[in-house]
């Protein structure tokens, strides 16, 4: 076995499963449901889904996880989520369907986590990519996906967010947002994506989970399902047009 | 717990913890790195004592496929997933030679079907009723190895023939004493997660030693009539 358990330089993937956990366990102790995508291995998706509702340890709690696995996984999405929810993808970091979705996500108002093989994305960021990010590096996709590496960063998500389970002390204190300069929830360029076009240039738009109207006239042909940067109340990119997404 | 309370003082550390992200971060990272290494070192200890059995079951599976078996796969929850992922690793395989390999948990008709008017304890078997022949070979994952429908699905199995592999987590287990399992795989561990983990890593190792053993060119074999 030759995996490397993250690089010289940054956390490896127990420094990053770690807050994602305490963020998984305050999600669903606030009643949200974890939506599961992996479109290049769909049974990792059904087999999280199966760890969070049914546990294998006598006394856990079970908790609301779903697998997506059909072709248009974003659109399932978009239809079953609800703002607060969480977005669970796998798969390499080039996987079309899961950058689609981990943007929209900002949208819809889900917080997202992706583990991923191969080169990593980005990092962690409202644009770039998820929420939350947990990478195994030194492992050739194909071979995390069946020698035990992949399963192994799951279980451990889920054996982290039941540790968190028994301090339910801090289940309860508030997310990120807190702040009055919150970097996620401030108008610096939010996404948002296009629900419908109205009349005079008006466009409704859902943005962070909650929809609104913002001026589309800065852009030309926005359709629905366009994801664009909000700005002021004024969309400013079209993302999708700019090959962005 | 407040502080007010009169016991308060025989816990003084559930407040504190009650407060302190930073401590719980400190202990998820912990659990975690242990666990990884825990996984680690199950994985080579097995791969290395299974070594030998898994060789001769790789051996008898390539000789099967050579003559056109096919390899039937299933397991119940995450083995489920498992069964699911070794039928995909062999039939798309990341390189090597494509292999037929089918999995029984994938017809939600028929799983239903036969869940309802025969029994659950059937769900496996009466497929391999429908399926299986001497030429073929079947696989089932369990981390308890006391399942009685994969019990069922091996004997099944075994009396038509098929050469059968199973991989299973404790030892004296139903499937670590059943006759029906030709070659049974055992994971000494009690924790279902790097039961599983350790499974998905025999199962490659086995994949892989097939593809070694496969006679060539056995490429364009698979669709043979078996012989």
């Amino acid at each position: 076995m030759n995996t490397t358990w993250g690089s010289p330089n940054g956390a490896g993937p127990a420094e990053n499963l770690a807050p994602a956990a305490l963020v998984l366990a305050r999600r669903f102790a606030a009643g949200a449901t974890l939506w599961c995508v992996a479109p290049q291995g769909p049974a990792h998706a059904r087999h999280v889904a199966v760890e969070f509702v049914h546990p294998v340890i006598v006394g856990k709690r079970a908790l609301p996880a779903v697998s997506i696995d059909e072709p248009g996984a974003a659109e399932s999405v978009r239809l079953l989520s609800r703002p607060g929810d969480l977005l669970l993808c796998i798969g390499t970091a080039n996987d079309p369907v899961l950058r689609d979705l981990v943007t929209r996500a900002d949208a819809w108002g889900l917080t997202s986590l992706w583990l991923g093989t191969g080169p990593r994305p980005g990092r962690a960021g409202r644009d770039t990519g998820a929420d939350h990010v947990v990478w195994l590096d030194g492992v050739e996709p194909a071979r995390a996906a069946r020698s035990g590496d992949l399963v192994l960063l799951y279980h451990l998500l889920w054996e982290l967010t039941h540790i968190v389970f028994e301090h339910p002390g801090l289940l309860t204190q508030e997310a990120e947002c807190a702040d009055e300069v919150c970097v996620t929830c401030s108008d610096e360029g939010r996404v948002a994506e296009v629900l419908a076009v109205l009349a005079e240039g008006r466009v409704e738009v859902v943005a962070g989970g909650r929809a609104e109207q913002i001026d589309g006239r800065l852009i030309d042909d926005l359709r629905p399902g366009d994801l664009v940067l909000v700005h002021a109340g004024i969309a400013i990119t079209n993302l999708l047009a700019e090959g962005g997404s | 717990m407040s502080a007010g309370e009169p016991t308060g003082f025989l816990y003084p550390f559930i407040e504190a913890e009650e407060q302190d992200v930073g401590a719980l971060m400190t202990e998820l990272v912990m659990s975690a790195q242990a666990k990884m290494q825990e996984s680690a070192s199950l994985r080579a200890a097995t791969l290395e004592r299974c070594g030998d059995q898994l060789e001769r079951a790789a051996v008898g599976m390539a000789e099967r496929f050579a003559r056109g078996g096919r390899l039937f796969s299933f397991g119940n929850g995450g083995s489920a997933t498992d069964a699911q992922g070794t039928a995909e690793l062999f039939r798309h395989p990341p390189h090597g030679t494509p292999l037929p390999a089918l999995s029984l948990v994938d017809d939600q008709a028929v799983l239903t079907a036969l869940s309802n008017d025969v029994g659950f304890e059937l769900v496996f078997s009466r497929q391999l009723i429908a399926h299986a022949s001497e030429f073929d070979m079947a696989i089932g994952f369990s981390t308890s190895g006391d399942s009685v429908d994969m019990l069922r699905a091996f004997e099944e199995a075994a009396r038509r023939g098929a050469l059968t592999v199973g991989l299973c987590g404790y030892e004296g287990s139903g499937m670590a004493v059943s006759d029906a399992i030709h070659h049974c795989l055992v994971v000494r561990s009690d924790s279902v997660h790097r039961i599983q983990e350790v499974q998905d890593a025999l199962t490659l190792a086995l994949w892989e030693s097939v593809q070694r053993h496969l006679p060539t060119p056995v490429a364009a074999r698979g669709w043979r009539v078996p012989s």
